[in-house]
């Protein structure tokens, strides 16, 4: 049983998770009236882009080498942090909800750095307003997590799993409200509308894609990767803490394809119903998350005193 | 001679200190209520001891080649090992009046180092001002001592009442005078002043040691001396070190002198380490003596860790002053090529301020955040949104460091050189490569392997606790942090990446900016990059901007820009006490006739004031 956990939790992380951002560009083509491409197009991307050869910016250092390779392995590192289901072991790098944050900002401190080392104005620009994002993304995180460790009394991500699964743990209204804080990391970290725009390649609007402007080939595959694997990490956390779960581990893992489907779903719909919203106003929406989880918070603590 | 003697005994007084920790043996003697000099070394002092000699023994031998030779560069050096001393002696004192002379002298030396080394106006304003704001809140840490050593406090724990009055005071002066001293906000305008014009050395010295001497202070104080505190102690502890956390990095991030930005980082730092402190206060009186033990634990470990990298980060930035002849941020760049042993160094130095795994700093901030979430853990209305509070406060703290430390490197050691003499810089001499890259190890080692020490520091609450020992992070109610295994993985799965990319084919091409070509005048500055946050926060940090057009017969000849983001605190604070103080002053002056017939009217008029008291039995 564990095994299986494991072993979905590797595969569906490593070679799944770019199936998650082409599920949501294909619902989100339909729901448009378009055909769009298949789900699996981030598949022929990557394939494509593991073909081309990289060129190298003139000048750039080893910082700009590295700064792929780091930066996904920050990922396989989070990806093996987070479990699909409760009870499952560590895999050598711990389990905790906490270290993720450092985790997260590893690849986000690659990114950014690299783009420094080019000297690109535009994906400075990006990187500036990703990492001032960030800084609000990070308290939002920490505090809706704080509301399902209250309520599991642990930080560690498969007791998380365990401890807020069944219906009770719904009867108060902390949980719903830190789901609602989280939803908005999701929308942060997975870089979609109303806070970024994946499709744009405007120069003067985009936030992720502007660090990666300069990075071809393989540089360019395992930053593609990293961002379908951040869609995996916090969708995962979505999917198995803040939404309504059996505690038996089977039907966890029989029902994570569902409720990854169903939050891709529900992305591409929000994508479609709201407009990118100004870069400025971003904290502010974030800021009303930290505040949902605030209250998440202070209503555990009313509840147990 | 004696510049290599130096870090060879400072060194050994790490060794002393590390090994006494481990050991958990005491020596000398106890703390004593009586003004007798006693010295002794427990395991908080061994503790600090072994910080004082880590980052101590790197520092003087990177000072004894960053001083200049001759006169000035002597009396320097021998100035700064009396320093060191000095705050050894601060640690081992054992009874109230050792312990303040120590103190003062603590706070003298590094006036007198500053001029020494420089001795214009800018210079001399400086130091008077460090000198008044800590001479006036040395006092409050006199009234704590004196008290605490009246009450008996120091003979043994428990003689101050628990929530009594003269409890609260104690704790109140020590927050104010030794807050001062570790550069808490609100208490911080000397720090970020002080700091920027002492020779680098000295800098790293005072950042990395000297404000750490003042948080052993708080937790003599606060800790051991004075036994369970009231819950609202414990709450304004945490709330002094959000303030200190978050305001410091804020500000930090506006400014353009590298060293005076580290500066205020080390408020920041400090802050990060009070809020451990004030979950231990809060935490231990709501009786979880565990979770209390553990954050008291945080807090140490988090001290030796920037006590480390901050030291690496001032030692880097007097290497590139040395290299290029400034310290402005938007005038360096490219030093990573040009400097890789100091540039690599303070890279690491960089991901371990900005708390990145696998170093150092990633760990410490851990701890201290499990901490933090312990406190709403406990049950409480009130002190679990302060917890709650806290916990997000030092999570946007982690992040507002990412990107100040991401502008840091991107300015300082990535893209194209920005100015000639930045392009010509060369590698320093080896004994200054060997301290930076020395401190860096100290960052991978603590980073990898901080459980080793955390044990031991948990033990060193004084109230029954312990943790097993672990290379990784393993504590009761976590996912545990195997920063090992951590550290692993990222450094096999980037190596196996690197090879699988492979060597590239194609030639290298030209950055592409919309088909313009990257000039110097077109390259990002500190104040472009941090634009978005200042927009962010406009309403709190209210910048001020002024743009100047001149044009002559409709067509633009000059645009001019300038642009700051006032300090609130100082401004709203600091300005209107100094105003007050500067008009009681000039009130004193008119008793100052400058005739003796006067002053000996006064001496007789005392006199006459004092026997009458003597005689009605007010005194005597």
């Amino acid at each position: 049983m564990n095994a299986l956990s494991l072993a979905l939790q590797l595969v569906g992380g490593l070679a799944l998770a770019p199936l998650l951002p082409g599920l949501v560009q294909y619902w989100k083509a339909r729901l448009q009236g378009r055909r769009g491409p298949t789900p699996l197009q981030p598949y022929r991307e990557l394939r494509r882009l593991w073909g081309k050869s990289s060129v190298d910016v003139e000048g750039a250092g080893i910082v700009y080498r590295l700064a792929p390779a780091v930066t996904a392995a920050s990922l396989v590192l989070a990806v093996l942090i987070v479990p699909v289901a409760s009870g499952a072991p560590s895999l050598g790098a711990g389990r905790d909800a906490l270290a993720l944050l450092g985790v997260l900002a590893l690849g986000r401190f690659a990114v950014t750095a690299a783009s420094w080392d080019v000297a690109n104005g535009f994906a400075l620009q990006g990187a500036s307003r990703d990492l001032t994002i960030a800084i609000f993304t990070d308290a939002t995180f920490v505090l809706s997590v704080a509301v399902a460790a209250l309520v599991a009394h642990t930080t560690n991500l498969a007791t998380i799993v365990a401890g807020t699964a069944g219906s009770a743990v719904w009867s108060s209204p902390s949980l719903a409200l830190g789901a609602v804080a989280f939803l908005l990391v999701v929308v942060a970290e997975t870089g979609r509308q109303p806070i970024d725009n994946p499709d744009t390649h405007l120069e003067l609007t985009m936030i992720h894609e502007g660090p990666l402007l300069e990075y071809a080939g393989r540089d360019l595959a395992l930053l593609q990767w990293s961002a379908a694997a951040r869609h995996w990490v916090v969708l995962v956390l979505a999917a198995q803490i803040f939404l309504p779960h059996t505690p038996g581990v089977w039907a966890q893992l029989a029902a994570l394809p569902v409720r990854l489907a169903i939050l891709c779903a529900g992305l591409a719909l929000l994508e479609t119903f709201t407009a990118k919203i100004r870069i400025l106003l971003a904290p502010r929406l974030l800021a009303v998350g930290a505040a949902a989880a605030l209250l998440g918070v202070v209503s555990w603590l009313v509840q147990i005193t | 001679m004696t510049a290599r003697l130096q870090p060879v005994a400072a060194a050994a007084i790490g060794v002393f200190g590390f090994s006494m920790l481990a050991t958990g043996t005491t020596l000398g003697s106890g703390f004593t209520g009586a003004f007798t000099p006693r010295f002794g070394v427990d395991g908080l002092t061994a503790f600090f001891l072994g910080v004082l000699g880590l980052v101590t023994a790197p520092t003087l031998a990177f000072a004894a080649r960053y001083l200049e030779p001759g006169r000035r560069g002597r009396i320097t050096s021998v100035l700064t090992g009396v320093f060191v001393l000095v705050l050894a002696e601060v640690v081992c004192a054992r009874d109230p009046l050792t312990f303040l002379a120590g103190w003062e002298l603590m706070t003298l030396l590094p006036a007198a180092i500053i001029l020494v080394s420089r001795s214009d106006d800018e210079a001399r304003r400086t130091v008077f001002l460090y000198l008044a704001i800590t001479h006036l809140a040395g006092a409050f840490t006199w009234v704590a001592v004196l008290l605490a050593a009246h009450a008996g406090a120091l003979d043994s724990t428990g003689a101050v009442a628990q929530g009594s009055g003269l409890q609260i005071a104690i704790a109140l002066t020590a927050l104010v005078g030794m807050g001062t001293k570790a550069g808490v906000m609100p208490m911080h305008s000397w720090l970020p002043r002080a700091h920027p014009i002492a020779p680098a050395p000295v800098s790293a010295l005072m950042s990395g040691v000297m404000i750490k001497v003042a948080i052993y202070g708080l937790v003599r104080v606060l800790v051991d001396w004075l036994g369970p505190l009231p819950l609202s102690v414990g709450i304004l502890v945490l709330a002094l070190g959000a303030l200190s956390a978050v305001g410091g990095v804020v500000y930090a991030l506006f400014q353009h002198d590298l060293k005076r930005l580290l500066a205020f980082h080390s408020i920041e730092n400090i802050g990060i380490i009070v809020l451990g402190l004030g979950a231990c206060l809060v935490l231990r009186s709501r009786g979880d003596e565990t979770w209390a033990a553990i954050a008291l634990a945080a807090a140490l470990l988090h001290t030796l860790n920037h006590a480390v990298f901050k030291a690496l980060l001032f030692l880097g930035a007097g290497a590139f002053e040395r290299a290029t002849g400034t310290v402005e941020i938007d005038r360096l760049g490219g030093l990573l090529r040009r400097l890789p042993w100091t540039g690599g160094a303070f890279l690491v130095g960089s991901l371990a301020i900005a708390g990145l795994p696998p170093f150092n700093g990633f760990a410490s901030e851990w701890v201290t955040l499990q901490a933090l979430l312990h406190v709403p853990a406990a049950g409480h209305l009130g002190d679990g949104v302060a917890g709650a509070l806290a916990l997000a406060a030092l999570a946007a703290t982690a992040a507002l460091a990412v990107l100040c430390f991401v502008k840091v490197t991107g300015l300082v050691l990535l893209g194209p050189p920005r100015s000639e003499a930045v392009a010509a810089a060369t590698e320093r001499p080896l004994p200054m490569r060997a301290a930076v890259v020395s401190l860096a190890g100290a960052c991978v080692v603590l980073g990898v392997a901080p459980g080793l020490l955390l044990g031991s520091l948990v033990s060193l609450a004084p109230w029954p606790a312990a943790l097993p020992t672990a290379i990784g992070l393993h504590l009761p109610g976590t996912g545990s942090l195997p920063t090992l295994g951590i550290a692993l993985v990222l450094v096999a799965v980037t190596g196996v990446l690197v090879v699988a990319r492979g060597r590239r084919a194609a030639a290298p091409a030209p950055t592409w900016a919309s088909g313009q070509l990257v000039e110097p005048s077109l390259l990002w500055t500190s104040a472009g990059f941090t634009k978005p946050l200042r927009l962010v926060l406009a309403g709190v940090l209210r910048p001020e901007r002024t743009i100047e057009v001149r044009a002559t017969r409709g067509v633009v000849q000059e645009v001019a820009y300038s642009g700051r983001v006032p300090q609130h605190l100082d401004e709203q604070l600091l300005a209107p006490a100094v105003r007050v103080a500067l008009r009681g002053a000039a009130h004193a002056r008119r008793l100052q006739t400058g005739h003796l017939g006067t002053y000996v009217a006064y001496l007789i008029a005392l006199v006459l004031v004092l026997l009458t008291v003597a005689k009605v039995g007010l005194i005597g």
